[in-house]
C-alpha cells in the first residue's frame, strides 16, 4: 500500500503578504494585493492593474538572507524566501539531513531580469555586469539556485504547465512519495511579474483594466500577479518518525487535458470536469463531502464558463461554496497553484471560507454563484483546489483534513 | 520511437545513413517533410521546434501502431526559443501595442504537448518538464511511474532547438568552442567549451515487454563522487556486465573528465551537438543499437567501435558537469516499442 502524502509546512509571499501568516490576515480582512506596478518598466504600468510584490529587489535579496548577493534573479528570490518559511514552518533546521526532493514550477524563469538586459545581451558592442543574467532566463535557473541555497540535492526538477505548473509540482512529489523514491519532497512554484508575460495576456486580450470579477457576469478578464509558494509533503511514516505538525493530508489529484483549443477550455469543461471528478474519486471523498472548492477562477470569459458548467455538472444542485482568490492575490501563473493550495490548507485548519471579492452580478449561463463573505467558524474537511492552463492542462488537487 | 536530428535518423535505414558533419560549432536538425504530418496552414503558423516536435511525437505514434497514447509527457530545457526571441523583439518594436498573441502562446513550454494532445484528441495526464540536463529524464520517470500505477502506452519525448541569437548568448558565457572545429573531430579538440545542436526524440512506453527494456534511470544532481559503481549495484551488475556505454563526451575539456576510464564507451556528441535534452538522442541511438545488434556503420569513422553483442547498454550523459544521467537499456524483456 502506497504512503499516504501529509503536508508538513507551508511558505509563501504575495502581494498580500510576506509569509502564510500576512496572508491569511489579508484574507480575512478582506484586503487585495491588486495596484499598480512599481518594478515592470511599462507603458501599461497606470493602465493594468497587476498584484505585485511591493519590495525592491534589494529588500527580497534582504529577506531570502542573500543580502548584497548579486545573480539572483526577482523571481529566485521570490522563490528562495517562500523556501526558507516552508523548512522552519516544518520544523526542518537542515534540508540536507533527509534526502529531498524539490520539485518546483516556473512559467518564465528570470525573465523579470533578462527582459532588462536582453538586448545588451545579443549586442556584442556590450559588456558589463550584466552578462551573470545570461543563464538565468531559462526555468532551471531559480530551483538550481533555490536547492543549492539549502541544500537540496536528491531529486531536483521543475515543471511547467502554464497556469498549472505548481499544482502539476504538487502531483508529482506525491507520486515520487508514493512510488518510495523519497520521503520528503519540497512542491510549489515561483513568478516574478515581467514586461514580457504582462504583454502576452494583454495581446490574447485577457486582461481586465479593472479589478478582476471571477464569476461574475460583467467580468472581463484577469490581473497579473507574483509570488511563490512551497508546501512539504511527507510520507506519512516520516512524519510520524520525526514527530512532524501535520496541516493536512494531500489526498487526491489528477490531471487532465481538453484537446480542445491551445489557449481556451471546452465551454463544457470537460478537462476540469474530468480533473475534480478523478482527484474525488482517487481520495475516496464523495462530492457532498467536500466543503469548498477553491477554483481557478481567473475572471476571463471563458475559463469561468467552463470551470463553472464543470462545477454544476459534478455536483449538481448541491454545489458547495466556491470562491476565487484571485482577486487578492492576481493570478500568479506558476506559483498559483501553490498559493492555493496553502490557501486550502489555511481553510482547513482555521475553519474559513474566503470570500471572491468583486462579484456582483450572477452569470446569465450558470444557475451558482460564489462566496463573497468571510465565513468563519465552518468545519473544512475536503478542498478543491483547481488551476488550468494554456495547452488544455487541467489540475485538480484534493486537500484533506488529516485523521491519523 | 523516433528522432529528428542533425543525422538523418528519421527515415528508413538509418543503419546505412551517411554521416552528417559540420564545420560551424553548431549543429541543425534535417527536417522532414512535414507535408505527411500536419495542414498546410499549421506547417505556415508553427515555429520551426513545434513542428520538429509535432512531427516526431506523430511518426512515434505511428510505428507504434497507437493512436491515443494513455499520457503526453515531454522535457524541454528551452521551449520554442525562436518564439521567446520574437516576441521579446516585437514588444520593443511596436513598443507593447498591437502585438501578435502567436509568439506568445507558442513560446510556453507546453505548447508542443498542448499540440499532441490537440491533434490525437487525447484528455489523458499532459505534463512538461523544463530543467536542462533533467529535462527529459524527468519525463522519463514521470512515464516509468505512470506505467508503475497501471497506466499504459505512454508516449515521452523531448525537443530543443538552437538559434543563432541563443548560440551567441552562450558563447558569450563559455559554452562553445572559441576555435571552429570539424564535428567528426570532436573527440580530438580538448579545449574549453563543446559544439551546439538541437533535436527531438518520442518513445512509447509500453506496459508489455518488448526487445528493448529500459531496467533503469538516475538522475543525479551536482554530485560530489561518481555514482556509476552505485548506479550499476543498484541492477546488482558490474562494469564488466556492460558491453556498450554510450556517453556524453563533448570534448569540453571543462567537464570531459567525468567520462574518463569507461571502458566500451561510444560517445555520440558528434552527431547531435550538445544540448539541454541531448539525452533523448543518446536513448533512442542506444535502443536502435540494441534492437538491430549493430552500431550505425558510418557514423562513428573515427572511433573503435566495441563489438557486440550487445545485451546491457549503459547511458552515461551530464550536461556542463551539473545535471548527471544514467540510464540501463538490457535486450529482450522490455518496455520501449
Amino acid at each position: 500500500m502506497a504512503e499516504r502524502v501529509l503536508i508538513t509546512g507551508l511558505g509563501m509571499v504575495t502581494a498580500i503578504g510576506d509569509n502564510v501568516a500576512g496572508n491569511l490576515k489579508s484574507l480575512r480582512m478582506q484586503q487585495s494585493g491588486i495596484g499598480f506596478t512599481q518594478h515592470i518598466d511599462t507603458i501599461y504600468k497606470d493602465s493594468l492593474p497587476v498584484a505585485e510584490v511591493r519590495h525592491s529587489t534589494a529588500t527580497l535579496q534582504e529577506m531570502a538572507g542573500v543580502a548584497g548577493k548579486d545573480g539572483y534573479t526577482r523571481t529566485t528570490l521570490l522563490g528562495l524566501i517562500a523556501m526558507r518559511e516552508a523548512l522552519a514552518d516544518a520544523g526542518i533546521a537542515d534540508a540536507s539531513e533527509e534526502p529531498t526532493g524539490f520539485i518546483n514550477a516556473s512559467t518564465v524563469g528570470g525573465m523579470c531580469d533578462t527582459e532588462k538586459v536582453y538586448f545588451d545581451v545579443i549586442n556584442p558592442e556590450k559588456e558589463g555586469n550584466f552578462l551573470q543574467y545570461i543563464d538565468t532566463l531559462d526555468c532551471a535557473d531559480c530551483t538550481q539556485r533555490i536547492a543549492d541555497t539549502v541544500g537540496i540535492s536528491e531529486y531536483i526538477a521543475t515543471i511547467s504547465t502554464a497556469c498549472s505548473s505548481s499544482a502539476n509540482a504538487l502531483m508529482f512529489g506525491a507520486r515520487l512519495i508514493r512510488a518510495g523514491l523519497v520521503r520528503r519532497v519540497i512542491c510549489g512554484g515561483t513568478e516574478a511579474l515581467t514586461r514580457f508575460t504582462l504583454n502576452g495576456f494583454n495581446s490574447l486580450k485577457n486582461i481586465d483594466k479593472q479589478h478582476c470579477r471571477p464569476f461574475d457576469q460583467h467580468r472581463n478578464g484577469l490581473n497579473l500577479g507574483e509570488g511563490a509558494a512551497y508546501l512539504v509533503l511527507e510520507s506519512e511514516s516520516l512524519a510520524r518518525q520525526r514527530h512532524a505538525t501535520v496541516k493536512a493530508e494531500l489526498k487526491g489529484y489528477a490531471n487532465t487535458n481538453e484537446a480542445f483549443h491551445p489557449t481556451a477550455p471546452s465551454p463544457e469543461g470537460d478537462g476540469a470536469f474530468a480533473a475534480m471528478q478523478q482527484a474525488l474519486a482517487m481520495g475516496g471523498v464523495a462530492p457532498e463531502d467536500v466543503q469548498y472548492v477553491n477554483v481557478h477562477g481567473t475572471a476571463t470569459l471563458s475559463n469561468d464558463l467552463a470551470e463553472g458548467h464543470a462545477l454544476q455538472r459534478l455536483f449538481g444542485n448541491k454545489v458547495p461554496p466556491f470562491s476565487s482568490t484571485k482577486p487578492f492575490t492576481g493570478h500568479a501563473l506558476a506559483a498559483a497553484g501553490g498559493i492555493e493550495a496553502i490557501y486550502a490548507v489555511l481553510a482547513i485548519q482555521h475553519a474559513l471560507i474566503f470570500p471572491n471579492l468583486h462579484f456582483s452580478e450572477k452569470m446569465e449561463e450558470l444557475y451558482i454563484t460564489p462566496e463573497t463573505q468571510l465565513k468563519e467558524g465552518v468545519p473544512v474537511s475536503n478542498v478543491i483546489s483547481n488551476s488550468f492552463g494554456f495547452g488544455g492542462n487541467n489540475a485538480s488537487l484534493l486537500i484533506s483534513k488529516y485523521e491519523g | 520511437m523516433s528522432a529528428i536530428s542533425p543525422q538523418h535518423s528519421f527515415g528508413e535505414n538509418v543503419f546505412s545513413q551517411p554521416l552528417m558533419t559540420v564545420s560551424e560549432n553548431v549543429f541543425a536538425c534535417v527536417e522532414p517533410d512535414y507535408r505527411a504530418y500536419m495542414p498546410p496552414n499549421s506547417i505556415r503558423r508553427m515555429t520551426r521546434i513545434l513542428k520538429v516536435g509535432l512531427t516526431a511525437a506523430l511518426q512515434c505514434m505511428q510505428d507504434a501502431g497507437i493512436t491515443v497514447p494513455g499520457a503526453i509527457v515531454t522535457g524541454t530545457g528551452k521551449g520554442s526559443l525562436s518564439d521567446t526571441e520574437r516576441f521579446l523583439k516585437e514588444i520593443r518594436e511596436y513598443k507593447e501595442t498591437a502585438l501578435n498573441a502567436t509568439p506568445f502562446i507558442q513560446s510556453t513550454y507546453n505548447a508542443v504537448n498542448g499540440l499532441i494532445a490537440l491533434q490525437q484528441k487525447c484528455t489523458q495526464y499532459n505534463n512538461t518538464f523544463v530543467h536542462r540536463g533533467f529535462s527529459f529524464e524527468n519525463a522519463l520517470l514521470d512515464a516509468m511511474l505512470l506505467i508503475a500505477e497501471g497506466n499504459k502506452d505512454i508516449l515521452v519525448g523531448a525537443f530543443e532547438e538552437i538559434t543563432a541569437e541563443h548560440f551567441y548568448i552562450k558563447s558569450r558565457i563559455g559554452f562553445w568552442k572559441k576555435e571552429k572545429i570539424a564535428s567528426n573531430e570532436l573527440y580530438q579538440h580538448p579545449t574549453p567549451g563543446t559544439i551546439s545542436g538541437e533535436g527531438a526524440a518520442f518513445f512509447l512506453l509500453s506496459d508489455t515487454p518488448g526487445e528493448v527494456q529500459l531496467s533503469g534511470l538516475k538522475m543525479v544532481y551536482k554530485p560530489k563522487e561518481s555514482y556509476l559503481q552505485k548506479f550499476l549495484a543498484s541492477h546488482e551488475l558490474n562494469l564488466e556486465d556492460i558491453d556498450l556505454v554510450i556517453s556524453g563526451r563533448n570534448g569540453d575539456s571543462n567537464f570531459d573528465h567525468y567520462y574518463d576510464g569507461l571502458p566500451n564507451e561510444l560517445p555520440f556528441k558528434h552527431l547531435c551537438g550538445e544540448y539541454d535534452t541531448s539525452g533523448a538522442f543518446a536513448l533512442w541511438l542506444g535502443a536502435q543499437i540494441l534492437k538491430a545488434q549493430q552500431v550505425p556503420a558510418n557514423w562513428f569513422p573515427m572511433l573503435t567501435v566495441p563489438a557486440g553483442p550487445y545485451k546491457n547498454i549503459l547511458i552515461y550523459n551530464h550536461f556542463f558537469g551539473e545535471q548527471h544521467v544514467y540510464m540501463l537499456l538490457t535486450l529482450n524483456t522490455g518496455y520501449l516499442k
